[in-house]
């Protein structure tokens, strides 16, 4: 059975590369996903899709944070 | 086993396109851009009848449009829109009226079209350079539409060039700049008959019906034509390059601009006005699609080639260049607007990521503070306290001035006006941010037929004359306030003046070492106080064929002032 969350965190991943907001609760929903998954001995599938979602999410924040990071910087 | 290995194929590849395409690789991309050295111009530049003006880049200062001297340079200048393709007549039965007024130069030569109130402006005529030159205007924004340009596909109007070209020669005459600006205002007059009337497509006006996608959706202004779903649409296809059709209008670019590459009195090219954001949202609006666009024309026309290699013709995502299209001009300013968003906050709407490492970018700024800001489409009247923009007219040009630095840009005013209704307010306001923000304006606009409430420096024509004259008469509040002394030119970056447009007294403070080239002061004919100059500089006096005065401030080491004194302002009004 797959975990839920997995497709949600891919999800939101996926979103928050255009929308870099989305990238906290994809993070959220990977990590907690993962970890359930990890917990289940195998019965949960998913652990690819909920990686992939954080590390998409990941992206977005890294490129967020650069972006506004260099605003605040280059503009002052 | 094999289904799940290429799923997630699939799935990674997906997420590494995306990721490409959107703010991760915008953001690698633009980094890269602000690495990459300057393209360095090795020929020199064509002997011009005005100075060459570039961006000058001050080790970690704010960049600004410079002469070739590397003076500072202030453009004082107005928007006159007879060369827009504005929709004529208001005539339903006709689905497709030819340009109102000739595209032909002859039509102009020693003489002016009839003015006609089927028409929003009069026609743009020898004598309104003459009379922008006598307000002591150095400069012009030209606003064409991209309609006559390329009516049929790959097929530019020459005609409609060399009319433009007309208007450039009148304004080298007269010393003034030209901001060749590629307009627009609710996409294209192309868009369909507004189902609440046809009178508001008079305002519709920019791309060809060939480029005008609106995939159906209906033509209804709900009162403000920006909010017109097949505007929205029609600016969605454009970002989205539907068809090659942002392909056609970079080509459009660079065929005017093979046109004046040798033309020191062409500034430069504001690429894209008022840029509306059809369905997208910002900050990736600016960031993803806009910005791109503009690298991609400054690619297409330098050849400075930022960006990677992609290809054309539809959808280019923000990491996208674009390929040399042969002109190579690397002399001429690019003006860029910013998304209308940032119109209606006075607040930036992107992160400002850089977007060419080609130094002479501008960003043109509009700011329409309590004309068109969220508290004046709320309703709120510019003197009832208004709730909106926080930080007041300064809210605008303070932050304009940290977006033009973070795209390592100067800035200038590309746009602002008001109703005459408020000019006491706005209007003085706006010229005295732009005083203190060190940056030029270009005022929209020249002339406009209409009621009272026409926005033009002039008073409307009554309509009741025959044949209508291109104007009434300069309105006197305009006159006083836009006809102002101001430092035209000075090598201190940092000088600081006022002009004061009720009693006609002017201060200027500034530094300047010895054999540093001189700060040029204008005085329009109607201030009539007395010149003075203390510190550390000469100073000398001539008189231009308007009768303002030119002074010349030469510094010999140190700081110097120069001021004019209080004294009674002589409006002209009519000529």
């Amino acid at each position: 059975m797959r975990d839920r969350a997995s497709t949600r965190a891919l999800v939101l991943g996926l979103l928050s590369l255009p929308f870099g907001v989305f990238a906290p609760f994809a993070i959220w929903s990977g990590a907690r996903s993962l970890r359930r998954i990890r917990a289940s001995n195998g019965t949960l599938q998913g652990g690819f899709r909920a990686a992939a979602g954080l590390i998409a999410a990941v992206l977005g924040l890294a490129a967020l944070i650069l972006g506004t990071a260099y605003w605040f910087l280059a503009s002052s | 086993m094999r289904r799940k290995y290429v799923s997630r194929a699939l799935t990674t590849l997906v997420v590494l396109l995306l990721a490409a395409c959107t703010y991760p690789g915008a953001v690698v991309v633009s980094m890269l851009v602000r690495l990459t050295p300057p393209p360095t111009v090795s020929s020199p530049a064509p002997r011009g009848a005005l100075p060459w003006l570039h961006v000058e880049h001050p080790q970690g200062g704010q960049p600004y449009i410079a002469d070739d001297r590397g003076r500072i340079v202030l453009l004082h200048g107005a928007i006159p829109g007879g060369l827009i393709d504005f929709w004529s007549r208001g005539e339903p039965l006709i689905p497709d009226p030819a340009p109102y007024y000739p595209i032909d130069p002859a039509a102009y030569q020693g003489r002016c079209p009839d003015n006609s109130p089927a028409m929003p402006v009069p026609p743009l005529c020898e004598d309104d350079l003459a009379g922008m030159a006598a307000l002591g205007f150095n400069s012009l924004r030209l606003p064409l539409s991209w309609s006559l340009l390329e009516p049929e596909r790959g097929r530019f109007n020459v005609q409609y060039v060399d009319r433009v070209a007309q208007v450039v020669d009148w304004a080298r005459a007269l010393g003034i700049y030209v901001i060749i600006d590629m307009h627009q205002n609710a996409y294209s007059r192309y868009i369909g008959v507004p189902q609440d009337g046809i009178a508001n497509l008079r305002n519709y006006t920019g791309a060809p019906a060939w480029a005008t996608f609106t995939d159906g959706l209906p033509s209804h202004a709900y009162g403000q034509r920006e909010l017109n779903p097949a505007v929205l649409e029609a600016d969605s296809n454009f970002w989205y390059d539907r068809s090659g059709i942002q392909d056609e209008y970079i080509a459009a670019v660079a065929f005017l601009a093979k046109r004046f590459q040798d033309d020191s009195a062409v500034a430069g090219y504001s690429v894209f006005n008022e840029p509306l954001p059809g369905w997208n949202l910002p900050p990736g609006f600016e960031d993803l699609l806009l910005f791109p666009f503009y690298r991609r024309v400054i690619d297409a026309v330098t050849g400075v080639g930022d960006g990677l290699p992609c290809w054309s013709g539809f959808l280019m995502p923000a990491v996208c260049g674009y390929r040399d299209l042969g002109v190579r001009d690397q002399r001429h300013l690019f003006f860029l607007d910013t998304g209308l968003v940032r119109e209606v906050t006075d607040f930036p709407t992107h992160l400002g990521l850089p977007v060419s490492s080609y130094p002479n970018l501008v960003i043109g700024l509009h700011p329409y503070t309590h004309g068109y800001t969220i508290d004046a489409l709320m309703g709120q009247k510019p003197n009832q306290n208004p709730s909106y923009p926080w930080g007041g007219y300064d809210q605008s040009y303070s932050l304009g001035l940290r977006e033009a630095k973070a795209l390592n840009a100067a800035m200038f005013v590309a746009e602002f006006g008001n109703d005459p209704e408020w000019d006491t307010l706005i209007l003085t306001n706006e010229l005295l941010e732009q005083e203190k923000h060190l940056t030029g304006f270009a005022f929209w606009t020249w002339k406009e037929n209409g009621g009272g409430h026409s926005w033009g420096v002039y008073d409307p024509t009554k309509t009741s004359v025959m044949p209508m004259p291109s104007s009434g008469c300069l309105r006197p509040a305009r006159e006083l306030q836009l006809a102002r002394i101001y430092p035209r030119a000075s090598a201190d970056p940092h000088l600081s003046y006022h002009y004061d447009s009720n009693t006609g007294a002017f201060s200027l403070r500034a530094q300047g070492r010895p054999g540093d080239a001189a700060t040029i002061v204008y005085v329009p004919r109607e201030a009539t106080g007395e010149v003075s100059t203390t510190g550390a500089a000469t100073e000398s006096e001539s008189t231009d064929a308007g009768g303002g005065r030119i002074v010349i401030v030469s510094p010999t080491g140190g700081a110097f002032s120069v001021a004019v004194s209080a004294a009674p302002l002589a409006p002209v009004g009519c000529d």
